[in-house]
């Protein structure tokens, strides 16, 4: 704990707090972890970018089947490679003192696999994919939730589910604060 | 308003462009078929044509407000970025200056805290990177033209956060058992860390109980023993006072030793303890206040959780619209779970489930009339076998009451028998109530879940109140006998053999499953962790704690460190001997409903003991009302004690108690309910009446793209001048209304006129 204590100025450690929804302690809890994924590297440089690899060593991401998604989202060369920086900020938004409508905003961005501010058919059959793991739906069963979202979901019927409508239904159904949580 | 397109199965008046699917309008109103598949239009940007009607679609200013639709307050809307793609990803430019531009520029900003603006960028969804710059920046440029005033403000607001800093440092901390938590979070869910998190949060709530009844209550009559050395209350002794050594049996029993103590009520003083000085201390009332207080105490703080859980719960999770494929599919995956074979299991169960629900989906037959009609016949069968169940439990439990003080039975078990019989009670009838529902056969395992969860707390709560009754009115007759007393070593016994149970239980079906499975039988599976019959548990021995803390001070920190052993004994049975559950368990909603068993329980037990405040007479010859005729009495004589001094208290007092004021005050509570309630309708009338205006918007806005895709494709084709008119002459009038629809109406006219020139 006190390597980690020394690794940040007290400037540094500051802007952290104020600009995440994390304290200082769980800020160096959260160092001490990303230090672990590769100590060499981050023993030299703290501010070393850390491989997507590296980044899904860490036991919270290596079962998420929406794991290479999240790194995507929050790294800021937009190819999975994160900072400790990215890190930390995905830290913060996965806490629980992170307010609602942060975390559906990234949940957004995570489920929007092709990057268009949409999510379309073709997303939602991919994040179905990932959740069923190893056994897949048959066409018609997908074809058939595909449908029933959006029936549920769609409100202009353009076939996409745009940020506003997935935030709507998304604050309506109860268990999402709890279960897109990460704790370290 | 008549939207321009409103029929059905809508035909495109002109040759479809390539790439697109054959395509119709689904009505929104008749709702899907469940047969049949709709087909989907696209709008596939590959010809010129659609390249144009793409890019008018970019400038659409519903899209741009797209990443915008937040709730951190209006304000913040405008500091956000405003183009499509998200400043997170790899897009090269540093946005950092243009925000903090827009930032400082905008007038309104001035006027914002520190905290203000704090808040605002911890939400913004750009990289922490370009967070600190922006931070910076926007700070270094605040820094002119503070009076002194603001500055004044300005460190009453830092010092505020700073402190509120501190506390979340130390919260963190001290947060109780994490370590445990997240293991079990990681292997099991969110499920199984309910029930933790459950157990906790009642060991933090008994915590305050414990320090008041201490602190006002045990610690006095501790200090007058031991400074006094006067006897206790409880038997004035007589020349040749047996002194009952202690054997390991009290701990069992509750007797022998443990009734001279502070243990039970009978050995509290009824005198003004008067230790330092001149000051009085009155037992009599330290005793009912303290009571009240720490009831009152637990009210609040149950009262608050209840509505705080069922408003984001229920009302924000709007209980009657279930959007079941929606929360299935995005709130599906548990972001906790950490273990390999956790995970594989949750894959499976959530293939499981949604192959189940879409297969019922799909062929859902009617039942018949007579099948129906048989259904009803067995369920109102079962019904009442289970209240006969429950009455024949109640009426056990009364009867081994009263015959116990009757007959002659050897000591262990005289005493043992009644807690023995309602543990038993309490473990067989809920079995018997699970083959019943097999019987009923219910459609939903939620159902079955909630009726099994009624059915056992109904259960509970009977031989509880037979047995609370039988108390204060058969055994408070006996006027040799310290009633509150015995009813205190009751409880006791209560608590004790229903903790002996639970670790017998989770030792056997368990533990020992678990090596049976693995070594003898090898097709009988491990077991899996109920969550619902332990929460029930708990919610009952916490009901026994509530009972009988008046008549047993002590039993708080009694149960306080039986939830702890139990806490212990779990996880490690948790982690040991059970796996995850296929079968997914809806944490949040049960959280609310387990919340309001408790809540009825507490009370239930209020009552029981405001009744035996209130109406049952103490007994003459110990504890600190001996010689009253109700316990209540001196709080009657209190308040007509200040009569003298402060008439205009008692004369308020008085107002208040009298069944007028109370009368006008539920009436008034009631008429706010019902007003309430019909404002709630009003909303869910106008949310429907919104979302039905959200839909034709869209179609609108669909119909008019179709046409804005026509119109290009009609002025590539002719060469020649173009009628901008065909696109204008559809524009009758303002039936468009939305914003982003003007705008593009005009913009369509604006770009068939620049084609067509």
């Amino acid at each position: 704990m006190g390597g980690s204590q020394s690794a940040f100025t007290e400037q540094e450690l500051d802007d952290y707090q104020t600009l995440t929804y994390l304290t200082k302690k769980e800020i160096l809890h959260v160092y001490k972890r990303f230090f672990t994924l590769a100590p060499q590297a981050v023993n030299q440089d703290k501010n070393t970018k850390l491989g997507i690899s590296d980044i899904q060593k860490l036991p919270e991401l290596k079962v998420n089947p929406f794991r290479e998604r999240i790194c995507k989202v929050f790294s800021s060369s937009g190819d999975g490679d994160m900072t400790f920086e990215d890190f930390l900020d995905m830290m913060s938004v996965f806490s629980d003192q992170a307010p609602k409508n942060v975390k559906v905003e990234y949940a957004f961005r995570i489920y929007d696999f092709d990057e268009d501010d949409y999510i379309s058919a073709g997303d939602l059959k991919e994040v179905i994919d990932k959740l069923t793991g190893d056994q897949k739906l048959s066409e018609e069963d997908m074809q058939q939730l595909i449908d029933n979202i959006f029936m549920e979901a769609d409100l202009d019927d353009d076939e996409l589910l745009s940020f506003a409508e997935f935030e709507h239904v998304i604050s309506k159904a109860p268990d999402f604060i709890n279960s897109f949580r990460i704790r370290l | 308003m008549d939207p321009p397109c409103d029929n059905d199965g809508y035909a495109p008046a002109s040759p479809r462009t390539e790439g697109d699917e054959e395509y119709e309008m689904v009505d929104r109103n008749n709702g899907p078929t469940s047969s049949g598949l709709r087909r989907r239009k696209t709008w596939s940007a590959q010809n010129e044509t659609d390249r144009e009607t793409a890019r008018l679609l970019e400038s659409l200013p519903s899209r741009q407000l797209e990443s915008l639709a937040t709730t951190l307050g209006k304000d913040t809307i405008h500091f956000k970025h405003r183009r499509m793609k998200s400043f997170h990803g790899g897009s090269g430019v540093d946005p950092s200056n243009e925000i903090a531009d827009a930032m400082t520029n905008d007038p309104q900003f001035a006027e914002k805290t520190e905290d203000e603006i704090e808040e605002m960028l911890k939400g913004m969804t750009t990289t922490l990177s370009s967070k600190r710059v922006i931070m910076h920046k926007v700070s270094s440029r605040r820094k002119r033209g503070v009076g002194r005033f603001t500055r004044f403000k300005y460190n009453v607001a830092m010092n505020w956060q700073h402190f509120k800093y501190s506390v979340a440092e130390v919260m963190y901390s001290l947060e109780l058992w994490k370590s445990h938590l997240k293991l079990i979070e990681g292997h099991f869910g969110t499920g199984v860390t309910s029930y933790f998190l459950f157990l906790k949060w009642l060991f933090l709530i008994n915590i305050p109980v414990f320090l008041l009844t201490l602190g006002f209550v045990v610690l006095p009559q501790v200090l007058y023993r031991w400074l006094k050395q006067d006897p206790p209350g409880y038997i004035e002794p007589s020349e040749n006072s047996t002194y009952v050594s202690f054997t390991g049996i009290e701990l069992l029993t509750g007797q022998g030793w443990f009734e001279n103590t502070e243990l039970y009520y009978g050995f509290y003083t009824n005198r003004t303890i008067n230790l330092i000085g001149n000051h009085n201390y009155e037992m009599k009332y330290a005793y009912l206040f303290t009571c009240g207080g720490y009831y009152l105490l637990c009210l609040i703080i149950l009262a608050t959780s209840i509505l705080q859980s069922y408003r984001k719960y229920y009302i924000e999770g709007s209980g009657d619209i279930n959007f079941y494929y929606i929360s299935k599919v995005f709130n599906g995956w548990d972001y906790g779970i950490t273990s390999v074979e956790a995970a594989r299991l949750k894959h499976k169960s959530l293939f499981l489930e949604l192959s189940e629900y879409l297969a019922g989906f799909k062929g859902k037959k009617e039942k018949t009339l007579s099948a129906k009609c048989q259904l009803f016949m067995i369920r109102l069968c079962t019904n009442i076998a289970v209240l006969g169940l429950i009455g024949a439990s109640g009426y056990l439990i009364y009867y081994l009451s009263s015959i116990i003080r009757r007959i002659e039975i050897p000591y262990l078990i005289d005493v043992l028998a009644i807690p023995l019989c309602i543990t038993g009670v309490h473990l067989i009838l809920p079995i018997l109530f699970h083959l019943l529902e097999r019987l009923e056969c219910y459609v939903k395992p939620k159902t079955e879940l909630y009726i099994h969860m009624i059915r056992t707390m109904t259960l509970k709560g009977v031989t509880l109140i037979v047995l609370v009754n039988f108390w204060f009115t058969e055994l408070s007759k006996d006027s040799t006998l310290c009633w509150e007393t015995y009813v205190g070593e009751e409880i006791y016994r209560l608590v004790i053999v229903d903790f002996i149970f639970t670790l017998l239980v989770t030792f056997l079906f368990e533990f020992m499953r678990r090596i049976v499975a693995n070594y003898c039988i090898k097709s009988l599976s491990v077991a899996e962790f109920n969550i619902g019959r332990n929460t029930m548990d708990l919610i009952y021995s916490q009901t026994l704690c509530w009972l009988g803390t008046f008549y047993c001070p002590l039993l708080s920190c009694i149960v306080l460190i039986k939830l702890v052993i139990i806490f212990y004994v779990k996880r490690v049975s948790v982690i040991q001997n059970c796996q995850p559950s296929m079968r997914p368990w809806r944490a949040a909603r049960s959280h609310t409903i387990f919340l309001g068993f408790l809540f009825s329980f507490f009370l239930l037990t209020t009552v029981a003991v405001a009744c035996g405040i209130i109406f049952v007479e103490p007994s003459d010859n110990c504890g600190p009302y001996k010689g009253q005729n109700q316990t209540y009495q001196v709080v009657t004589e209190l308040i007509d004690s200040w009569k003298d001094d402060y008439t205009w208290l008692t004369y308020t007092i008085e107002f208040i108690s009298s069944p007028g004021f109370i009368a006008a005050v539920v009436i008034i509570l009631g008429m706010g309910t019902y007003y309430l309630r019909l404002v709630m309708i009003g909303h869910k009338q106008m949310v429907t009446l919104l979302e039905q205006q959200l839909t034709l918007e869209g179609k609108d806005k669909n119909f008019l793209l179709k046409l804005l895709q026509d119109v290009n494709k009609k002025n590539k084709d002719k060469k020649k001048t173009s009628r901008p008119l065909t696109a204008t002459s559809y524009l009758s009038d303002d039936t468009v209304t939305s914003p982003g629809g003007r705008t593009f109406i005009r913009q369509v006219a604006e770009a068939s006129s620049r084609t067509g020139l």
